[in-house]
């Protein structure tokens, strides 16, 4: 996009004043001390090596994969690690599609160094063959929103795809015991990474000559900031890496102290990366054994997503029509959930400001020709030229039925009662019933009004 | 023609489409932001509203969309040029171009996972991203991916696994069911062409015409299904004081508006501004 058409935001003299005078005072303008971290959620997806991180109102998501490639020549027994950084256009208005810019070339530098020189990823254990064929583990991060402190919530994003994140298992075989078959998951278990420790980034910023220093900076509080530092500790306190490039000068015995606290913050940010690993790897593991037991878990535990709201009656009905409904795929889709409702508690107050409910419709529901009658469609023609022709039949045959569109009252009362799945099979038939008639009504309806016909 | 009963691999019939969900106002950065998933295929689309200035080859006559495809991993390629493309042209047929002249309004889509449909994917969360943001719109698209298997039947939302085996599929968009609030219906010749029209098809792979026609009979229906659920899930986010005032906008069965709350361009329009642009929509012909 044309510079002209970056709208470029920039802060007023007043609002840079108001941050700096309440720094002064020790206040921030979120209402955080100086050092503490935001609220940081850790969330996984489907597949394997792919995590999203929310702190505060920073939002990245991180996504590992591998694939098999020649070594460099020069560690021909060593896998390859390479980081990728996409400032997407949507975190923020000044961020350009294309080349990446100044900040996210060093966002993809302080994570890259703080991951290979400190050697947190096993490299060794990628070799295959050597000289001729290693794993390289790709991680591509997504900044989807700007709120500030993008290293930091970057690194974690990393560190947690990188844990969760399994390679398929690969063995020599073939004639001369040279070729390398990968195996597919379904058959071998794919393995994980090995990592011996967790890099984690803690961000200073410094305003007023170096006198003042915060903690995970905000958006605005970095447009006000005079310089900045980056420090990459572990939880044995070893200094991985550590960036401060330009910016207002700061004295030893302050850079001495950001060390320290940011070794504390470390073991604190490590504890939440691997609880949060522990239980999406329990869930993994529980979805591979069992498929049907986690509809029972999950219809307890969807009360914890719902929120305060009115309207959440109505959610609940979808979520666990939605459940009922599907029981083998209860597993595929609630997965997610599933490891949601876990740190969903954390985002309670975030979303009492902004609804952020997702809006699950039941699935099965939505067969505009319904099972029940399908039979019934087999039996009475099998040409599928003339579906007009059928829904005829089927208005006749339902004529007596009126029904409304709208599910929420309907599901509102199914949503009273917790229910097994031997319940739901009666349930299914009541409300396909009602979807297929109301498909077919409504195109009947269309149909004797328009009299034309589309096929 | 085929037996009836197709056997799929996660156990839903032919004409069964994955669980929807959908959740809006993600991103506090972008105007507008909307989630929209279909079983594992799940979109992240973000809005910019209007900024001024069009690019070189659009027409400053009009406002023009900018599309940004994000894919999961790896480099921009083709395929997501194709995409852009496709989303560019859709969301201009539903996009009220001619409020806000010579301005790009900019559309951010971030593939989080695909499990096939993934273009109908996108173009649902775009349009929840769209009225997320306040953009004045015609109407809605709603997109539904439609495959055809060797047998001859019709399978509505294939995942991945099911499109690389089928012999053929088409993505389909048409525009949403509209919701009269009169109790006197609307003329038949204003319903005709909104109805039956399709904004986009994007086929891929064979398929005889009479089958063509097949599925894009299962894809109206099925779309009449999921403008239903973009509508339950747009009304139940809407504050209540707002929802009257659209009631008055809804008056004209072909306009959807969501309310301009507080991003954006859109948000000093007073009510009779937006009426006003109600109007306007009834007298644009209708392509």
């Amino acid at each position: 996009m044309e510079q002209r058409l970056a709208s470029t935001w920039r802060m007023t003299v007043n609002e840079r004043k108001f941050v700096e005078t309440a720094l002064a005072s020790d206040l921030r303008v979120d209402g955080r001390r100086p050092f503490d971290y935001r609220r940081l959620t850790i969330k996984f997806g489907r597949e394997d090596g792919s995590s999203e991180v929310q702190l505060g109102q920073t939002h990245v998501i991180g996504f590992v994969t591998s694939q098999l490639v020649q070594p460099y020549r020069d560690r021909p027994n060593e896998g390859i690690l390479s980081i990728f950084t996409e400032f997407s256009p949507m975190a923020d208005p000044s961020f350009e599609a294309g080349r990446p810019g100044e900040s996210a070339i060093e966002l993809g530098r302080v994570v890259d160094r703080g991951l290979r020189e400190s050697r947190a990823v096993d490299m060794e254990s990628l070799c295959v063959v050597a000289g001729k064929s290693v794993w390289s583990i790709r991680v591509d991060l997504h900044i989807l929103d700007n709120g500030g402190n993008l290293i930091d919530a970057a690194n974690i994003a990393a560190l947690a795809a990188l844990s969760t994140f399994r390679r398929p298992e690969c063995t020599l075989g073939g004639e001369n015991g040279q070729d390398i078959i990968v195996h597919d998951p379904e058959v071998m278990e794919p393995l994980t990474l090995i990592i011996h420790h967790l890099p984690i980034a803690v961000t200073f910023a410094f305003f007023s000559e170096g006198n003042i220093m915060v903690i995970d900076p905000t958006h605005k509080e970095e447009v006000v900031m005079g310089g900045r530092m980056t420090a990459t500790v572990n939880s044995n306190g070893d200094v991985c890496a550590v960036q401060k490039a330009g910016g207002e000068g700061v004295t030893p015995n302050m850079i001495m102290q950001c060390l320290r606290i940011a070794s504390m913050k470390a073991a604190d940010i490590t504890s939440k990366i691997k609880n949060a690993v522990e239980t999406y790897n329990t869930e993994r593991t529980l979805r591979k054994v069992k498929r049907h037991s986690l509809t029972v878990t999950h219809q307890v535990s969807v009360p914890d997503v719902i929120m305060k709201d009115k309207q959440a009656d109505n959610i609940i009905g979808h979520q666990e029509e939605m459940i009922q409904h599907e029981p083998d795929r209860s597993s595929n889709c609630d997965d997610e959930m599933t490891v949601d409702t876990k740190t969903c508690i954390k985002t309670e107050s975030n979303i009492r400001d902004r609804c952020t409910d997702p809006f699950v419709g039941g699935p099965s529901n939505w067969d505009p020709y319904l099972n029940k009658l399908s039979s019934n469609l087999v039996g009475k023609s099998q040409d599928l030229l003339g579906p007009l022709t059928i829904s005829k039949e089927q208005e006749d045959e339902s004529k007596s039925n009126i029904m409304a569109v709208k599910y929420s009252p309907e599901h509102a009362t199914i949503s009273s009662n917790s229910d097994t799945l031997g319940v739901s099979g009666p349930r299914q038939q009541t409300s396909d019933a009602k979807s297929l008639k109301d498909a077919v009504k409504s195109k009947a309806r269309k149909k004797s009004k328009t009299s034309t016909s589309t096929s | 023609m085929g037996a009836m009963t197709v056997d799929r691999a996660d156990g839903r019939s032919a004409n069964q489409l994955r669980p929807l969900a959908c959740s809006r106002n993600i991103l506090h950065r972008a105007h507008g932001s909307a989630r929209w998933s279909q079983g594992d295929t799940i979109v992240l689309a973000a809005v910019y509203g209007p900024k001024a200035g069009t690019k070189k080859g659009e027409n400053p006559e009009k406002a023009s969309i900018e599309v940004i495809w994000k894919p999961k991993t790896g480099q921009i390629g083709k395929l997501e040029k194709e995409y852009e493309m496709i989303l560019k042209r859709t969301l201009q047929s539903v996009c009220l171009m001619t409020i806000h002249p010579n301005t790009t309004t900019s559309i951010i889509v971030q593939v989080f996972g695909d499990d096939g449909a993934l273009l109908p994917c996108a173009i649902n969360a775009s349009c929840a991203a769209l009225v997320d943001a306040g953009i004045p719109l015609k109407h809605l698209a709603v997109a539904i991916c439609c495959g055809l298997t060797e047998g001859g039947s019709v399978i509505l939302d294939p995942t991945r696994a099911e499109e690389q085996k089928i012999q053929a599929f088409a993505y389909l968009v048409f525009p949403n069911s509209p919701l009269s609030v009169l109790p006197s219906a609307p003329s038949a010749e204003d319903d005709a062409p909104i109805e039956n029209g399709i904004i986009t098809s994007v086929t891929h792979g064979v398929m005889p015409v009479v089958e063509y026609f097949n599925c894009l009979e299962r894809g109206r229906a099925a779309c009449a299904k999921i403008s239903e659920f973009h509508r339950r899930s747009l009304e139940s986010q809407v504050p209540v004081v707002a929802r009257k005032q659209t009631f008055e906008v809804l008056w004209w069965p072909h306009t959807l508006t969501a309310w301009p709350e507080f991003h954006g361009f859109a948000c000093n329009l007073s009510e009779a501004d937006v009426l006003t642009v109600a109007c306007c929509c009834m007298d644009m012909p209708r392509t």
